[in-house]
């Protein structure tokens, strides 16, 4: 019994997911349970054939494989309690046949699968007949669909829910909200056919003082043309954070007047800033380095105004090899004999707090009154960090349920970061050397600081794991293609389902209890590696030996705690109604209901 | 008036040395700076550096530092005070010469300090200078902690002292015994209706109280009263008592509901008879279980750290935690704590705990845990492991007993460990302070299951460098008695029937703390169980967890005897848990590793039930450093308002309601009183046990701004420099080198 039971290996929160869409969509949608395999609406199923899962927990579990244009669900046969797997084919970067023909061994002849979200998959079947041909090709088909002309099922997708998670971000309404424009930034319009620039949004904020044209000018010395932008405004000292691109330097050490006026003009937007800070979050030589192709940094000279300051997080690269890492000492089994020295030499929390430390110094600029600008190379990956943090760091309204929504939305997919690159959304090229788990590392940043302020953000835990199992699953259209204007080439607000139109039918799940509201004063998370954690209820969650929890212990005890105080209320209510009733009419007897009630409430095992 | 929870104590920057009974000055001087940091800032306090027999007090008389701040106040020490217990070690440094000197006792010290550097047990460093001050006083004054740090004799440790002048008369608190045990509720195992008490609640009718040992006459490190299978007569024990090492009996210590006991044993000196004594003992405890069960040894020495290895362990986290902060070793962090060994030490401990845990519950077999003495790795493994099996010793009077029972009365060498004449640092060992981080590594991951806060441990901790404590100054009872014996001899004093002086165990809180700051030992999480109340017909009950409802729980426990017990043939192989009873069986030497395995899968498919058994996840991913106690003092590892006192924080704010909301409806139960209204009904400040309470008005209580991950310690508390907290970023980047010179410093001295 407990051997199986442990072997129980499932996604929590897609499970979950599959029914809360009954509640949200009022039932009313047709849900097919076809052998019992959960369907969403718009899923299909492709095949299903018997299999051996080999759980690298318990050994093989003999059971019954059934691919959709969705899923692979793994359901065991003569085990009870079954075990399932239910992982969205989207999460597959790579399947592969293992063994030949000729081998031999048991279970030696099967799939080799690898996820994205830290776990492999083994399978073992029959080695009569083509019966690994077929479900490989198929699986090989479905799960990169892109390769093989097929469409993503985000498109294919009939759920339905009763909110629209596409209205969650609305660039002007952002704006307004933080107060602009104002009489030193303007929202301009010049990039509504993405002709600017065409991995930026179409809603633009910049400094009131300069032109169209200057922004035409300064776009050619911006890389991709990802001219520095506002991202945030301090409603009090008026700093702001503006992003962009490396300048083109190149190896001649070109510079442009445009470029250079156009950052005084932003300093000048604040009359505290005597210098603009220039946040260039590569390490030098990485910077040097890019003069090559190029790119470059703001020299000092050409940037009279302005401090240059690197900020060494390392490129998308490094952080590949650090996760991968990662993977090696966390799946299927931790590392035990030398954990914490496996842990420091995969440099995933070093480079965790480079980025943190590194938002930290644009925070502090910023509430110190001066204005800064953050950049990497091409403005999408390490500067959408910076900013992100930074913000979260800066202005409340991020930590609310909402305002991250809005955050993600905003500084992550408007801007322009390379989702469907950097995760491969339906691609069969699991090599390519531009993924790169960049939007992780900034969940885990988050969660870093959820868990130096627990009273700080209004989500927990869960919804930053939900983000990142559907930053994989490609069931919603949130996170796919790289820039907007890819998005609406695509119609993907018309034709799938946000992520959030999913959320936030079922906010219940996704909010901290300890959420205090009053919390406004800016938020500096100690970017020691005294205080740093590995995620553990992310990258660990697959281990069977490990409890799995819902809510953490003290999430579930406040939610407890919180229930009894409701009872006692409606208790004492009962009780002082009574009172004043039988004070009213000494002569009736008490109301039948109440003695009866009392008994049955009460009773709570604390 | 009404401001909630922002009304916490606060406390002004102590301006006059607190000294009580028993306390004298030796030496003082003035116009000294308490550095902040390895360089002189105008942040620094200036005042009276004094050296007491108790302790090293800093008074400062600056009046722009009559700062308001929040501090959980000691009654026994003010805000810049340590006691002279806790100094690990004396540094004097005098700039101009560049000399240095590591002070000793009785040592002469050839050049007028300029500096003196105070490392202290608790992780604490203090830097004081006397450019200012007389260099002739400031030498006197070094010298004078030098030697009062280091006491000749263990009656000269403070202690007896503060408790010897109670019997002078003179002193206005003198109280009596009787007072005493009325405030205290905890058993404290000296007598023998505590173990009867005890034997009672788990159980254990098999067993009964043995009073050989009255006036110690059999084992000099036994207490007088202790619990043996009625199986064993007085005479057979006298006649075993000489074969074990320090005449030790083997020791009952709890009673499985299913009838398996825990026992402790010595090593046994008298090889000719070891094999035959084992068998009695063992033979003895088998009939004392119900189902007659085999027992297993468990070597502790063979299995578990030295204990010298645990004081190597400290020592280098101690490095590690003070020093870390650089920016060469920050990137070395990880490794560093690898290197240390303590968490692999801790791992090590519960490991051990939950194959005994797993041999007792999963299968339902006695267990004989064995040391050389047993008066070490025994006391943590045995307190571990009924934690984890018995609810009762969870709740702070249960725990309290526990430490009694498991420690003090089974001779733990607290003063030997403490070290507290500073004799001889190879008996050195701080394997109190690992148990409680493995009680804590308990508590991290199951918050519900405990009635105590993480602060009431670290305190508890702290509680061991205050030498007037009965609980960590002695190494057995029987010390106790004849240190008293002799110097109530010298001092004249008439102890009366108790023999003993009337030292405080520290479980006599009110000793340190006012009532409103023990708020901070009860946890929040825990509310509601303890009284919950049932409404029945109308009336309210309180259910009081009595010593019977505990040993209800107890038996309610879900256990597996059945099907695990009759099984044949499964015996882990693992560690030291080796089969004495019929070792000539060959189907138990292929033991399948499994069933702990399987024990624990099994735990781990119900739900985690607070109240019943805990096993805690050992993965090392999973084992935590514990930051409040061993981080508290590093200003740069503080976040402000961070940390998980937050949480703590609002969830006590509802506790507390709950509270408030629990009486209420108990004053139903007495039916309401004409004319007054129940919402005027309100608890008393002394029945409110969260220390963060509700606001009696409908507004959001604020988030105190004091509150921080060290709370209620404070590593700035003493700065008061308010604009550091705004800046953590100058702290990050500059802070960090904060105690790089005093590291060079101690490479440098000998």
């Amino acid at each position: 019994m407990a051997e199986i039971e442990s072997c129980f290996v499932f996604n929590a929160s897609t499970k979950q997911s599959i029914f809360l869409c009954f509640q949200a969509s009022n039932e009313s949608l047709k849900m097919e349970l076809l052998a019992d395999v959960p369907l969403l609406p718009g899923e299909e199923r492709v095949i299903d054939k018997d299999i051996i899962y080999i759980c690298p927990f318990n050994g093989p579990v003999k059971g019954r494989v059934f691919i959709t244009n969705y899923r692979l669900f793994f359901r065991s046969v003569d085990v009870d309690p079954a075990v399932t797997l239910n992982v969205p084919l989207g999460v597959i970067s790579r399947v592969e046949k293992m063994g030949g023909a000729s081998s031999r061994g048991e279970n030696s002849y099967g799939l080799d699968i690898t996820c994205k979200d830290m776990r492999n998959l083994r399978f073992a079947l029959k080695q009569e007949g083509h019966s690994r041909r077929d479900i490989f090709d198929i699986l090989f088909r479905y799960a990169f669909p892109l390769s093989h002309g097929l469409q993503l099922f985000a498109f294919l997708s009939q759920e339905k829910y009763q909110e629209n998670g596409w209205t969650v971000y609305n660039p002007v309404q952002e704006f307004r909200r933080q107060g602009l424009p104002n009489d030193q930034w303007r929202i301009t319009f010049l990039n509504n056919n993405y002709e600017l620039c065409d991995t930026y949004p179409t809603i633009l904020v910049v400094p009131y003082s300069a032109s169209d044209e200057d922004l035409r000018k300064v776009a050619t010395f911006r890389s991709r043309g990802r001219i520095p932008v506002l991202s945030w405004i301090h409603p009090e000292n008026q700093a702001v954070i503006t992003r962009c691109s490396q300048p083109l330097v190149g190896m001649s050490g070109k510079r442009n007047r445009d470029d250079e006026r156009y950052l005084d003009i932003i300093r000048a937007t604040n009359k505290m800033t005597s210098k603009l800070t220039i946040f260039d979050a590569r390490p030098n030589v990485n910077a040097v380095a890019n003069k090559a192709t190029g790119g470059g940094y703001e020299g000092e000279d050409a940037y009279q105004n302005a401090e240059l300051v690197f900020l060494d997080i390392h490129n998308i690269h490094v952080m590949r090899e650090s996760l991968k890492k990662l993977k090696d000492i966390v799946y299927p089994n931790v590392e035990e004999s030398h954990w914490l020295s496996s842990l420091e030499s995969t440099h995933w929390l070093e480079h965790i707090k480079l980025v943190l430390s590194g938002a930290i110094q644009v925070a502090d600029k910023i509430s110190t009154g001066s204005s800064v600008v953050v950049h990497c190379s091409d403005g999408w990956d390490r500067t959408a960090q910076l900013t992100s943090l930074a913000m979260l760091m800066l202005d409340s309204y991020y930590r609310t349920f909402r305002g991250f929504q809005v955050l993600l939305e905003k500084e992550w997919i408007s801007f322009g970061h390379k989702f469907a690159s950097r995760i491969g959304h339906g691609d069969k090229n699991h090599a390519d050397a531009d993924r790169s788990p960049i939007f992780l590392q900034f969940i885990d940043c988050v969660w870093q600081m959820t868990k130096q302020f627990p009273t700080a953000f209004e989500f927990n835990e869960r919804l930053l794991v939900a983000v990142l199992d559907h930053l994989y699953s490609c069931r919603f259209g949130t996170f796919l293609y790289n820039c907007e204007s890819a998005r609406d080439a695509n119609e993907v607000k018309m034709k799938t389902v946000s992520l959030w139109s999913f959320i936030n039918s079922d906010r219940a799940s996704y909010i901290n209890p300890f959420y205090t509201v009053e919390f406004v004063h800016v938020l500096y998370p100690v970017a020691s590696m005294r205080h740093l954690e590995l995620w553990v209820s992310y990258y660990i969650r697959w281990n069977p030996r490990i409890r799995q929890q819902q809510h953490s212990p003290m999430e579930q005890r406040y939610k407890e705690l919180l229930a009894l105080k409701e009872q006692y209320l409606r208790k004492l209510e009962e009780l002082q109604l009574s009172d004043s009733t039988s004070h009213l009419s000494n002569s009736t007897a008490p109301s039948p209901s109440t003695p009866s009630q009392r008994v049955t409430h009460l009773q709570t095992p604390f | 008036r009404h401001n909630g929870s922002q009304t916490a104590p606060l406390v002004p920057v102590s301006s006059v040395c607190v000294s009580f009974a028993g306390e004298i000055v030796v030496s003082e001087v003035n116009f000294v700076r308490k550095c902040m940091g390895t360089v002189t800032t105008r942040d620094d306090l200036w005042g009276k550096l004094i050296c007491t027999n108790f302790k090293v007090s800093f008074v400062t008389h600056d009046p722009s530092r009559q700062v308001r701040k929040f501090q959980y106040c000691n009654r026994l020490l003010g805000d810049h005070d340590v006691p002279l217990a806790c100094v690990e070690q004396l540094v004097t440094v005098n700039d101009t010469t560049g000399k240095q000197k590591v002070l000793l006792s009785n040592r002469k010290l050839k050049f007028s300090p300029t500096e003196l550097i105070i490392y202290c047990k608790d992780f604490r460093i203090l830097r004081f200078r006397f450019d200012e001050s007389g260099p002739e006083s400031a030498k006197k004054v070094c010298l004078a902690i030098a030697h009062y740090c280091q006491p000749a004799d263990p009656l000269l440790l403070f202690g007896f002292e503060y408790v010897g002048k109670r019997y002078d008369g003179s002193s206005g608190d003198q109280i009596s015994t009787a007072d005493l045990s009325a405030r205290l509720r905890t058993p404290l195992f000296d007598c023998s209706s505590d173990w009867d008490r005890e034997i009672k609640r788990t159980g254990a009718s098999e067993w009964r109280v043995c009073s050989l040992n009255e006036g110690y006459a059999v084992s000099p490190s036994l207490p007088e009263h202790f619990v043996v299978p009625v199986s064993l007569a007085d005479q057979d024990l006298r006649q075993f008592s000489c074969s074990f090492a320090g005449q030790r009996i083997p020791l009952w210590c709890w009673n499985h509901p299913n009838g398996s006991a825990l026992v402790r044993m010595a090593s046994i000196r008298d090889v000719a008879h070891q094999r035959k004594l084992e068998q009695r003992v063992c033979s003895a405890v088998t009939r004392s279980h119900p189902k007659r069960s085999d027992v297993l040894q468990s070597n502790l020495d063979r299995s578990l750290p030295r204990i010298q290895d645990v004081q190597t362990s400290l020592v280098k986290l101690r490095q590690i935690c003070v020093f870390g902060g650089s920016e060469e070793s920050e990137d070395k962090w990880f490794s560093s704590m690898e290197s240390s060994g303590w968490l692999e030490n801790v791992r090590a401990f519960l490991q051990h705990s939950i194959e005994v845990v797993h041999m007792l519950e999963g299968r339902g077999m006695s267990v004989i845990l064995q040391e050389e003495e047993d008066r070490d790795l025994s006391c943590v493994v045995s307190s571990l492991v009924q934690l984890m099996l018995d609810p009762h010793f969870r709740s702070i009077e249960g725990f309290q007993s526990l430490v009694q029972k498991e420690w003090v009365m089974a001779g733990h060498r607290f003063l030997d460990r403490c070290n507290h004449l500073k004799k001889s640092s190879k008996e050195e060992s701080p394997l109190f302070l690992l148990f409680v981080d493995c009680v804590w590594q308990l508590m991290n991951q199951f918050p519900s299951a405990f009635e105590f806060t993480e602060i009431y441990l670290a305190v508890l901790c702290d509680s061991m460098w205050i030498p007037v404590f009965s609980t960590f100054l002695f190494n057995c009872p029987r010390q106790r008695a004849e240190h008293s014996r002799d110097f109530a001899q010298s001092r004249y004093l008439f102890l009366g029937e108790e023999k003993t002086l009337r030292f405080p165990p520290v479980w006599d809180w009110s000793q340190q703390f006012s009532h409103r700051d023990q708020a901070l030992f009860n946890s929040p999480f825990y509310v509601g169980k303890r009284a919950a109340p049932c409404v029945q017909n109308g009336a309210v009950k309180t259910f009081k967890r009595t010593k019977k409802s505990y040993s209800s729980t107890l038996r309610g426990m879900p256990s597996m005897q059945n099907g695990m017990l009759g099984r044949h043939g499964s015996l882990p192989r693992r560690n030291s848990l080796i089969l004495r009873f019929r070792p000539e069986s060959p189907a138990r030497r292929e033991a399948p590793e499994s069933t702990l395995d399987h024990f624990t899968r099994d735990w781990l498919s119900r739900p985690a039930d607070p109240h019943g058994l805990l096993l805690p996840q050992l993965l090392p991913s999973h084992l935590k450093l514990w930051r409040l106690y061993f981080l508290r003092w590093v200003p740069e590892a503080r976040i402000p308002h961070g940390g998980m006192v937050m949480a703590l924080h609002k969830l006590s704010l509802l506790a507390d309601e709950i509270e408030t909301l629990q009486m209420k409806l108990r004053q139903y139960s007495g039916g309401p009183t004409p004319g007054c209204s129940s919402d005027r009904v309100t608890l008393s400040p002394e029945q409110r046990r969260m220390y963060f309470r509700g606001s009696p008005l409908p507004i959001t209580p604020q988030q105190p701004e004091y509150l921080s991950s060290a709370f209620p310690f404070s590593p700035v508390g003493n700065l008061s420099r308010p604009e550091v907290l705004g800046t953590p970023l100058r702290k990050f980047l500059s802070g960090a080198r904060l105690w790089l010179s005093s590291e060079t410093l101690v490479n440098q001295t000998p």
